[in-house]
């Protein structure tokens, strides 16, 4: 069968829903039933809000799942979330403004990543030992350049990105077309093929290091962002506000098939991931679960959305 | 060096003068010569450990030599590079296949490649290159199929098509036929010639000596870092080839039976596992009977099965004394069936650990007493393996430091002690010198006097017919054939792998 110029992409495109069916239908259904408990979630201000809770956890397990997807992972998540917020809320109250802090937080993102990608890429250290290390120093650069909970990020700012509108969504979307874009990029298919046989990609002629440090400076550029949100949201920075975002943005990932050792799930799974686990803590919270009982629940319904798919497929092939 | 006859010799593409190259001290390659020619499929010839390897990274730039030189196009380069091999136009299909499971067929084969528009992949233009390729190496599958939903020999295919994505002048293959079926190989056959009439240069490394003989015109043959021949193949008969290969007189590469008729021990009618359906099956212990057919026609699981691996059922069973399948690999066990997986680094090896360990390990439980392990009964079995199986060198070694031959030595080795009523092997002589493949046929038939039932899935033909009692012929998970003692030719083994109507041999 021969595949028409142009038709080539979409049944790439296509194909890459493989597998994801059976989540897909379980986001449908926990949304479904979201709307029902909370009908008020249709209106403009509702889904603004529900978005505006969601967002910063797509943004994280999108930078998670990106380093996953090329075979690494990181455990600085969170306090590079925390960086970006603290550095959101000190610079865009004062003579930086808005648009300098913005810059900041983005190179500085961009930055660290950068260097954890390089350790990692040329000095060849485990990924998960790099992070480690990182979220200690990254943890306590936010702490130093903001002891406590404070500094300010500008009402209108604040109103503009988690106001009533629905800001959060459109730069979600926004997101999602540089992923596609990215994606469509010899680097983009590259991160999936140094992920899966880095020798192989290696002799092919991809430029394994390279693309990894431009997944660990992508994943950065991700994770400070979310953090800049943040500071939007509660219009002040917090040095350790990102605390659980790390091990958010693993779960996210995973339920959304994303494999630990490279190469193996896609970004459209993680992000429906993510929706799963923001309208389940939505959920949990709204119907007054105590949160140890929420965390408790948390980690059940992991464990079940990997497994279930897992038993399944299982059965399938006896 | 012989002349070739009647052909005035086009200038090297790509040549190898005086390489040496060595790894921790160890010499691999000593003063080798090797030229590759337009036009000329070229095979290399050696045993595992011969340095054959070794040279095609060099030709490859993956390493560099250590004194010599390689000479492109008749210049010598001084920093040669993977890279740089890439631009000169040489392309190699290793063994170990370069592709990414996650991504699509046409993706695999344009990777490093890719055609671009404005920095972004052009999948039209990819699509037209892809197409053009896939039709080649006949790759009838979507382009857009991911990697991972393709048996084993279609991916050596699409690696096959990735090479020819960058339309090389120089086409390296490392044993490429090892795991196609003996219709995918015929393709490949026929590609390789036309590329030679092309005008591409091919350097051929194989173990299968009919192939050999029926594509290349020319061989170089490693032994031990030297080239021990280098000369036209033209006249060169078989054995004389393991001659060159042996450096000496071969015996033959089969053992000489007889039939041993014992009691039947395996009696299935209606089996069915995974895409393995409908299969009667019986054997007698003492036979070694063989399972062919194409690559992934439900032989596999048809073995699996067997193992307890894959869930199975069947109409009738009798299974070395058991009138039910096993339900597990311990279960198997028990019965006293043991299985030899293919990818032994994956499935049946513990790398890092010593060749002793890995001899071991099925045997640690039943040499303990009590609580605790018997080193010392664990040190003369371990002893007693290597001296049977001529395993050499020191047994606290790494398995991995180990040749693929010896390595597969060492899989099959470590179930021995256990004396196996029923011993399942798929694919055992994959990618395997010809010394140790002599010694594995040995073994197995030396097993099989002693009373015990081989299965051998093979995707070699000729050990089905030279080594078998009988040989089932599996088809789109059915059996397609059945062939007993006398009736095995090469002929008949294709043949009902293709779904042909049976017909007299040649």
């Amino acid at each position: 069968m021969s595949v028409a110029r142009g038709s080539l992409y979409r049944t790439v495109q296509r194909t890459r829903n493989r597998g994801l069916t059976g989540l897909y239908l379980l986001v449908a259904a926990l949304l479904v039933a979201y709307v029902s408990l909370f009908p008020g979630v249709l209106s403009l201000a509702g889904f603004s809000r529900f978005t505006q809770n969601w967002f910063p956890l797509a943004l994280v397990t999108m930078a998670q799942a990106l380093l996953m997807l090329n075979g690494g992972i990181s455990l600085s998540i969170g306090p590079l979330v925390s960086l970006g917020a603290v550095i959101a809320a000190t610079t865009m109250s004062g003579p930086l403004g808005v648009p300098g802090g913005i810059v900041l937080v983005a190179v500085t993102g961009l930055g660290v990543g950068a260097v954890f990608g390089t350790i990692v890429a040329l000095f060849r250290l485990p990924a998960i030992i790099v992070t480690l290390a990182g979220s200690f120093i990254v943890g306590g650069v936010a702490l130093l350049v903001l002891p406590k909970p404070g500094g300010m990020v500008p009402a209108w700012f604040s109103d503009a990105l988690a106001g009533q509108y629905p800001t959060a969504f459109l730069l979600l979307l926004l997101v999602i077309v540089g992923w596609k874009v990215f994606m469509a990029t010899p680097t983009g298919l590259g991160l999936y093929a140094a992920g899966d046989n880095p020798l192989g990609a290696f002799r092919s002629g991809v430029r394994v290091e390279r693309v990894r440090i431009v997944a660990f400076a992508l994943s950065g550029l991700l994770t400070v962002l979310a953090g800049l949100f943040v500071a939007a949201q509660t219009g002040s920075g917090d040095p350790v506000i990102g605390a659980p975002m790390t091990l958010n943005s693993i779960a996210g990932a995973v339920l959304g098939g994303v494999g630990f050792l490279g190469g193996r799930g896609t970004m459209r799974g993680a992000l429906a991931g993510s929706l799963l686990l923001a309208a389940m803590i939505n959920v949990m919270f709204f119907l007054g679960f105590p949160p140890v009982a929420q965390y408790v629940a948390q980690g059940l319904i992991i464990v079940a959305a990997v497994a279930v798919p897992e038993l399944l497929s299982r059965r399938q092939r006896a | 060096m012989s002349a070739e006859p009647s052909m005035p010799l086009n200038e090297a593409t790509v040549e190898a003068r005086g390489v040496h190259r060595g790894f921790f001290g160890n010499p691999v390659l000593k003063g080798v010569d090797i030229a590759l020619r337009p036009g000329r499929v070229h095979a290399l010839l050696g045993e595992n450990g011969a340095g054959k390897s070794t040279l095609i990274n060099l030709l490859s730039g993956a390493l560099l030599p250590h004194a010599g030189e390689v000479i492109v196009d008749g210049g010598s380069v001084s920093r040669f590079s993977p890279e740089a091999a890439r631009r000169a136009g040489i392309a190699v299909v290793q063994q170990e296949l370069s592709l990414v499971s996650e991504l699509s067929i046409a993706e695999n084969i344009g990777l490093g490649a890719y055609p671009r528009r404005f920095g972004l992949v052009d999948y039209g233009a990819l699509a037209e290159g892809v197409e053009q390729v896939c039709r080649l190496v006949g790759i009838q599958e979507n382009r857009g199929t991911p990697i991972s939903a393709l048996p084993l020999g279609r991916r050596q295919m699409v690696e096959i098509a990735k090479a020819l994505f960058r339309r090389p002048r120089v086409l390296i293959l490392d044993e490429p036929t090892s795991s196609l079926s003996a219709h995918e190989a015929g393709v490949l056959a026929d590609l390789v010639l036309r590329l030679r009439d092309e005008g591409l240069a091919v350097l051929y490394i194989s173990h299968r000596l009919n192939e050999v003989l029926a594509l290349c015109s020319h061989v170089t043959v490693l032994k031990d870092g030297v080239v021990t021949a280098d000369r036209s193949l033209a006249g060169v008969s078989p054995d004389e080839l393991v001659r060159l290969m042996v450096g000496r007189d071969a015996e033959h590469l089969f053992p000489s039976w007889s039939p041993v008729a014992g009691k039947e021990i395996v009696r299935l009618e209606g089996f069915c596992a995974g895409s393995a359906r409908d299969v009667s099956f019986h054997a007698r212990r003492g036979e070694v009977v063989g399972v062919g057919g194409l690559v992934g026609q439900g032989q596999e699981d048809f073995l699996q099965g067997l193992y307890g691996a894959v869930a199975a059922r069947a109409e009738a069973v009798s299974i070395a004394g058991s009138a039910s399948l096993p339900k597990s690999v311990e279960a198997a066990n028990a019965l006293g069936i043991a299985y030899v997986p293919a990818d032994r680094k994956r499935e049946s090896l513990v790398l890092t650990h010593s060749i002793a360990i890995n001899l071991a390990l099925p045997s640690i439980g039943r040499l303990a007493r009590g609580w605790s392990r018997s080193r010392h009964a664990e040190a003369e079995l371990v002893s007693d393996l290597s001296a049977r199986l001529a395993i050499k060198g020191d047994p606290a070694r790494p398995v991995q430091a180990l040749s693929g031959g010896n390595q597969q030595k060492v899989a099959l080795a470590k179930w021995l002690p256990l004396k196996p009523a029923i011993l399942l092997l798929n694919d055992p002589t994959r990618g395997v010198d010809l010394d140790t493949k002599r010694e594995i046929y040995r073994m197995l038939r030396a097993l099989a006097a002693d009373g015990t039932l081989v299965v051998l899935m093979s995707s070699d033909t000729p050990e089905l017919v030279h080594l078998c009692d009988r040989v089932y012929v599996f088809r789109e998970g059915r059996v397609s054939g059945v062939l007993a003692h006398g009736t095995i030719s090469e002929e008949a083994i294709v043949g009902a792998a293709l779904g042909l109507p049976e017909r007299k041999a040649a």
